[in-house]
């Protein structure tokens, strides 16, 4: 996460001064911005409309409106990252208000199936405990874990994305890795 | 432990990131490279329509067509308004029959004034009874203004042929002034009286001396006052000839000193009753026009273009599009601040439906 972190730092540092360069930069600094965060979007998207091919699809057009619009970030708003993820949220959202579902925070269901062939039983019963603690916990929350954990925002760049103050999102996300914990006891 | 069992949960999360198919990252990288190309509008709205549920299509549209409709009606409604201008053009002659302020002698009592065009009719027939069934011949007072331009060399030769014009027709210069400028004379103003009857031809006269800039006729129907001082100069006549009667017979000095008294005021006022129906005979009789004769530099009349010209033309065209931008703003401010609205309770709920979805 410290990793993700760093690198995010780096991407919003190269848009901050691509905004006072030459447009190429700032096609450049987009496109630093899409290689480092274009597995990230598709995680969280995926997490939040729990259909692969709905998540290629959003994740897509999330790229192409932020593309559309990197004339119009503002370093001086937020954080590069949290500005894209944004975006991403309101696609995503847009997604399950157009299909009249529900969110549903979880990974991806073909993920859960079966275990892996290189993990042992105690793993995947692990991990399958794990995916049904999260499918049990309140959309809001499973959202901010996936921000945190699927996505690698640090907590300021979650609350800028989720639309709340950066102590807020912190004590939101500890509730919900309490609730997770607490509900996975005994097979961690 | 716990530190233990949270990195385990950790690694166990990131375990279950959805990770994207290699052909779906591909093809997005080969678009990201692409720049995003655009799809086709129609296209992608066509598609956005398709997903829409009906009912969500049709109470937008319903609401854009009843805007719409409101702001055809209210444009429709609030056009067509009708102004009466006073400025005759050219070779037109404009009289209109209104109680003309203007026009009236600063001296006019408010009694006559009562006694207005517009009402005079009606009053004549009931008050002026008698006067109404001798059907008198209508009294018009008439008035004009008309000014004329001519090349500024040719200033006093107009104002000497204006004279000559109110010469020929009879009528009066009252007053006349010839302003000179640094060179020459810059303008020439005459106030005159031509007799009633002669005012269409002499002002036809006096449009030919130049072009005419603005002309501007006015007429009031001042018969109700005529024909009311008229009667009441008879009744006070006919009184003063029962004074002098009563004088005759008068057989005390002090019944012949009150008569006489009596007989002084009647005669006060008839004389002030014979001073205003020669006023409003004047009136009737000579019109009275005032008439400017200014130098245009030969341009308007010479019939070149100059600097001038265009320097007026320049500001009719920018009073022009002065006024359209007026009527433009007022089209569009409301139509903007009706796009705000919609624009802000749109977001607002947007705002609402993302965090239902979301619940």
């Amino acid at each position: 996460m410290d990793r993700r972190g760093a690198r995010s730092r780096g991407v919003n540092q190269a848009l901050v001064a691509a905004a006072e360069e030459a447009p190429r930069e700032a096609d450049l600094a987009f496109e630093r911005l899409y290689r480092s965060s274009r597995d990230d979007v598709y995680a969280y998207v995926a997490s939040l409309v729990r259909d692969a091919g709905a998540a290629e699809e959003v994740t897509a057009a999330a790229f192409e409106r932020a593309y559309r619009k990197r004339s119009r970030f503002d370093p001086r708003r937020g954080e590069a990252r949290a500005w894209l993820f944004g975006i991403a949220r309101n696609a995503a959202l847009d997604e399950l208000r157009r299909r009249g579902r529900r969110a549903e925070l979880a990974a991806e269901p073909a993920d859960l199936d079966g275990a892996r062939p290189d993990e042992s039983a105690a793993e995947a019963e692990r991990r399958l405990a794990v995916a049904a603690a999260l499918a049990r916990l309140e959309p809001g929350e499973r959202e901010l874990i996936a921000l945190k954990f699927f996505a690698g925002l640090g907590n300021r760049e979650i609350a800028d994305v989720v639309g709340v103050s950066e102590s807020n999102a912190g004590t939101r996300l500890h509730r919900a890795m309490a609730k997770l914990r607490e509900a996975c006891d005994g097979l961690l | 432990m716990d530190s233990s069992r949270d990195d385990r949960l950790t690694a166990t999360l990131e375990e279950l990131r959805p990770e994207p198919r290699p052909e779906f990252a591909a093809e997005l990288d080969r678009r990201a490279a692409a720049g995003f190309p655009r799809r086709s509008r129609l296209a992608a709205l066509r598609e956005r329509l398709r997903a829409l549920a009906p009912h969500r299509v049709l109470v937008p549209v319903g609401a854009a067509a009843t805007l719409l409709l409101v702001v055809a009606v209210a444009l429709t409604a609030g056009g067509g308004s009708s102004e009466d201008s006073s400025e005759s053009g050219v070779g037109t002659l404009n009289f209109l029959n209104e109680a003309d302020g203007a026009g009236e002698s600063a001296a006019e009592p408010a009694e006559a004034r009562s006694d207005a065009p517009a009402a005079s009719i009606q009053d004549s027939a009931g008050r002026l009874d008698g006067a109404a069934s001798r059907a008198p011949k209508r009294s018009v007072e008439r008035n004009a203004r008309l000014d004329v331009g001519v090349p500024a060399d040719r200033v006093p030769d107009a104002a000497a042929q204006a004279l000559a014009i109110v010469d020929a027709n009879n009528g009066i210069v009252m007053r006349s002034s010839l302003e000179q400028g640094s060179e020459r004379p810059q303008v020439a103003l005459f106030d005159l009286r031509i007799p009633s009857g002669q005012l269409s031809d002499a002002l036809a006269e006096f449009s030919e001396l130049g072009e005419v800039l603005s002309r501007k006729d006015r007429s009031a129907d001042i018969t109700a006052p005529t024909v009311g001082t008229a009667e009441r100069l008879q009744d006070s006549r006919a009184r003063i000839e029962g004074l002098l009667g009563q004088l005759a017979a008068a057989s005390t000095e002090a019944e012949r000193e009150t008569v006489e008294a009596e007989l002084r005021r009647e005669r006060r006022h008839a004389a002030r009753l014979r001073a205003r129906l020669a006023d409003l005979k004047r009136r009737a009789n000579l019109s009275q026009v005032s008439l400017t004769i200014a130098a245009t530099d030969g341009s308007s009349a010479g019939g070149g273009w100059s600097v001038g010209d265009a320097i007026d033309d320049a500001g009719r065209v920018l009073s022009i599009a002065a006024a359209v931008a007026i009527v433009a703003l007022a089209v569009l401010v409301p139509l903007a601040l009706i796009a705000l609205l919609v624009l802000l309770a749109r977001r607002a709920w947007l705002r609402r439906a993302r965090a239902r979805a979301l619940a």
